[in-house]
């Protein structure tokens, strides 16, 4: 029972530049490209690539080369952003556009590449780091953070939620809607899922 | 599929444009408005002359929310497949033809961020289909006609009502002058190009595109049936259990329906797919834009509007 037919939600894999395409950026939500986020065989100087590095002492503007190999260091993922979104809209096509990070970042790499847009053909997306969801209860709005299972019960309310693909942008959380609503009490087994 | 339930239109206008083309205005035979037209959508007209039945389709050009009438363009070919000729040379304002309703083989993406349209030669007739329809829409466009010298002005007077402060631009120097490469590798991202014309235009820009990292599928292309005239050969219809014989200037859905058989059909252009017929014997000689290069490869799939058999004879299942 799990709804991963949703339409807006990116489908995950490790990255290979795409050899259709004409250039290739690689952003990552984290210091280094993460090793389990690139294919067999795949190396970081494949891709032009933009990492955050969270940190003060990053300059605040990175040279930008704009070519395989070359490393743009941002100090925040909103700075990286706002590169990010200056970048797209001056672009022509041919680019694809990769991301490696957790969930949430990755939704808004999407969100960002559709609102320019890129195509699913023209994208692609590793998920690493943690995988537990932040889950917000549909009933009564409690936000419960951590989660690694197909259902849970709501600390806030009690209900048994069933933690849906729908992630929700406006609260950065996904969504968990009581599974037993019709049938009282006949809750399914919880799998662990997002370990 | 086959194209829906045909009704009556008149012929209220005929006006040539130029030596080879004329536009052809109907109107509802009894009155009335034709239903709202999809942008970039055609029309099949089905033409007798005596006993002999052609069925063409034609790109409307009238403006999508024009409904008292439809127009279109046709093109006087040299070796005309009977259509083209028949309109230009028989069909006279007042008479009343038959015509299926408009469908759209050939849509305006909704989510494109600009619209890049490539017309060559008749292949403008799409293309100013989807004008006025850009134009409603605000969307941002680019258009590139290309043309034989001598027709230049007639497309420049057919893209003015729409030029202004647009990326209009009608080349006359042939394809060699025109920058294909160049204007591909400049469109911003999350453009869509749409291209009409001869085969040979369509290939070079989807084989552009791809080689400049386009995906396909931003890539549209409508033909414009090329030539389907070949080498005469015999096909067998499996299911109909008969046997028609297809001449040098016919296609073989053009002989399969003369012999009676209902055939699905659309585009009649090689670009829709309702065509696709399984081949049961025989080698396809195929000139469609439909078919990958590996089920063309594969050949158990032969599009009837537009392709032919390679040897004397095919069996198909139809
Ligand atoms: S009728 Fe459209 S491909 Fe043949």
């Amino acid at each position: 029972m799990s709804d991963q037919g949703m339409k807006s939600r990116p489908t995950y894999a490790p990255l290979a530049p795409d050899p259709s395409g004409r250039h290739h950026l690689l952003v990552v939500e984290a210091a280094e490209v993460p090793a389990e986020a690139l294919a067999e065989g795949v190396v970081p100087s494949a891709f032009e690539v933009w990492t955050v590095a969270r940190r003060s002492a990053v300059p605040s503007a990175p040279a930008m080369e704009e070519a395989p190999g070359s490393v743009a260091i941002f100090r925040s993922v909103t700075h990286l952003f706002s590169a990010l979104e200056e970048r797209l809209a001056r672009e022509t096509m041919g680019l694809r556009l990769y991301a490696a990070g957790a969930e949430p970042f990755l939704w808004d790499v999407w969100g960002r590449a559709e609102k320019a847009g890129l195509s699913r053909q023209e994208t692609a997306f590793a998920e690493v780091g943690p995988k537990a969801r932040r889950i917000y209860c549909v009933h009564c709005r409690t936000v419960t953070e951590g989660v690694t299972t197909s259902i849970f019960t709501c600390p806030g309310c009690g209900a048994s939620l069933f933690v849906r693909d729908h992630f929700s942008r406006r609260l950065a959380a996904f969504m968990g809607v009581q599974v037993d609503a019709e049938v009282p009490g006949e809750v399914p087994e919880a799998e662990e899922l997002y370990a | 599929m086959t194209a829906a339930q045909p009704f009556n239109v008149r012929v209220r206008e005929i006006v040539e444009l130029a030596p080879s083309l004329k536009r052809f205005s109907f109107e509802p035979v009894h009155g009335g408005v034709f239903p709202t037209p999809p942008a970039g959508g055609h029309v099949l007209l089905t033409l007798r002359d005596g006993a002999r039945v052609m069925k063409n389709a034609y790109s409307l050009v009238s403006p999508p929310s024009e409904r008292s009438r439809y127009d279109i363009i046709v093109r006087l070919v040299a070796q005309s497949r009977g259509g083209s000729s028949h309109l230009h040379r028989k069909v006279a304002p007042g008479d009343v033809l038959e015509m299926a309703n408009p469908v759209s083989l050939f849509p305006l993406i909704s989510t494109a961020k600009k619209h890049l349209l490539i017309g060559g030669g008749i292949g403008i007739t799409p293309m100013l289909s989807f004008l006025p329809e850009l134009k409603a829409r605000g969307a941002r466009f680019e258009l590139h006609q290309l043309a034989t010298l001598e027709e230049v002005p007639v497309f420049e007077r057919l893209l003015a009502p729409y030029a202004a402060g647009e990326e209009i631009r009608v080349h006359g120097g042939g394809r060699a002058a025109f920058d294909l490469a160049g204007l591909l590798a400049r469109q911003p991202l999350g453009t869509h190009v749409y291209v009409c014309g001869p085969h040979s235009l369509m290939e070079a820009v989807a084989s552009t595109a791809a080689a400049l990292g386009w995906p396909k599928t931003k890539v549209h292309k409508e033909s414009f049936g090329g030539d389907i005239t070949g080498l005469p050969f015999r096909a067998v219809l499996r299911k109909s259990g008969i046997e028609v014989e297809v001449g040098e200037s016919q296609s073989l859905l053009e002989a399969i329906e003369a012999a009676g058989v209902e055939a699905p059909c659309l585009c009649r252009g090689g670009a829709c797919g309702q065509c696709a017929t399984p081949l049961v014997e025989g080698e396809a000689e195929h000139r469609d834009d439909f078919l990958s290069a590996e089920e063309k490869a594969a050949g158990t799939l032969i599009m009837t509007c537009v392709s032919r058999a390679r040897g004397p004879r095919i069996v198909i299942d139809l």
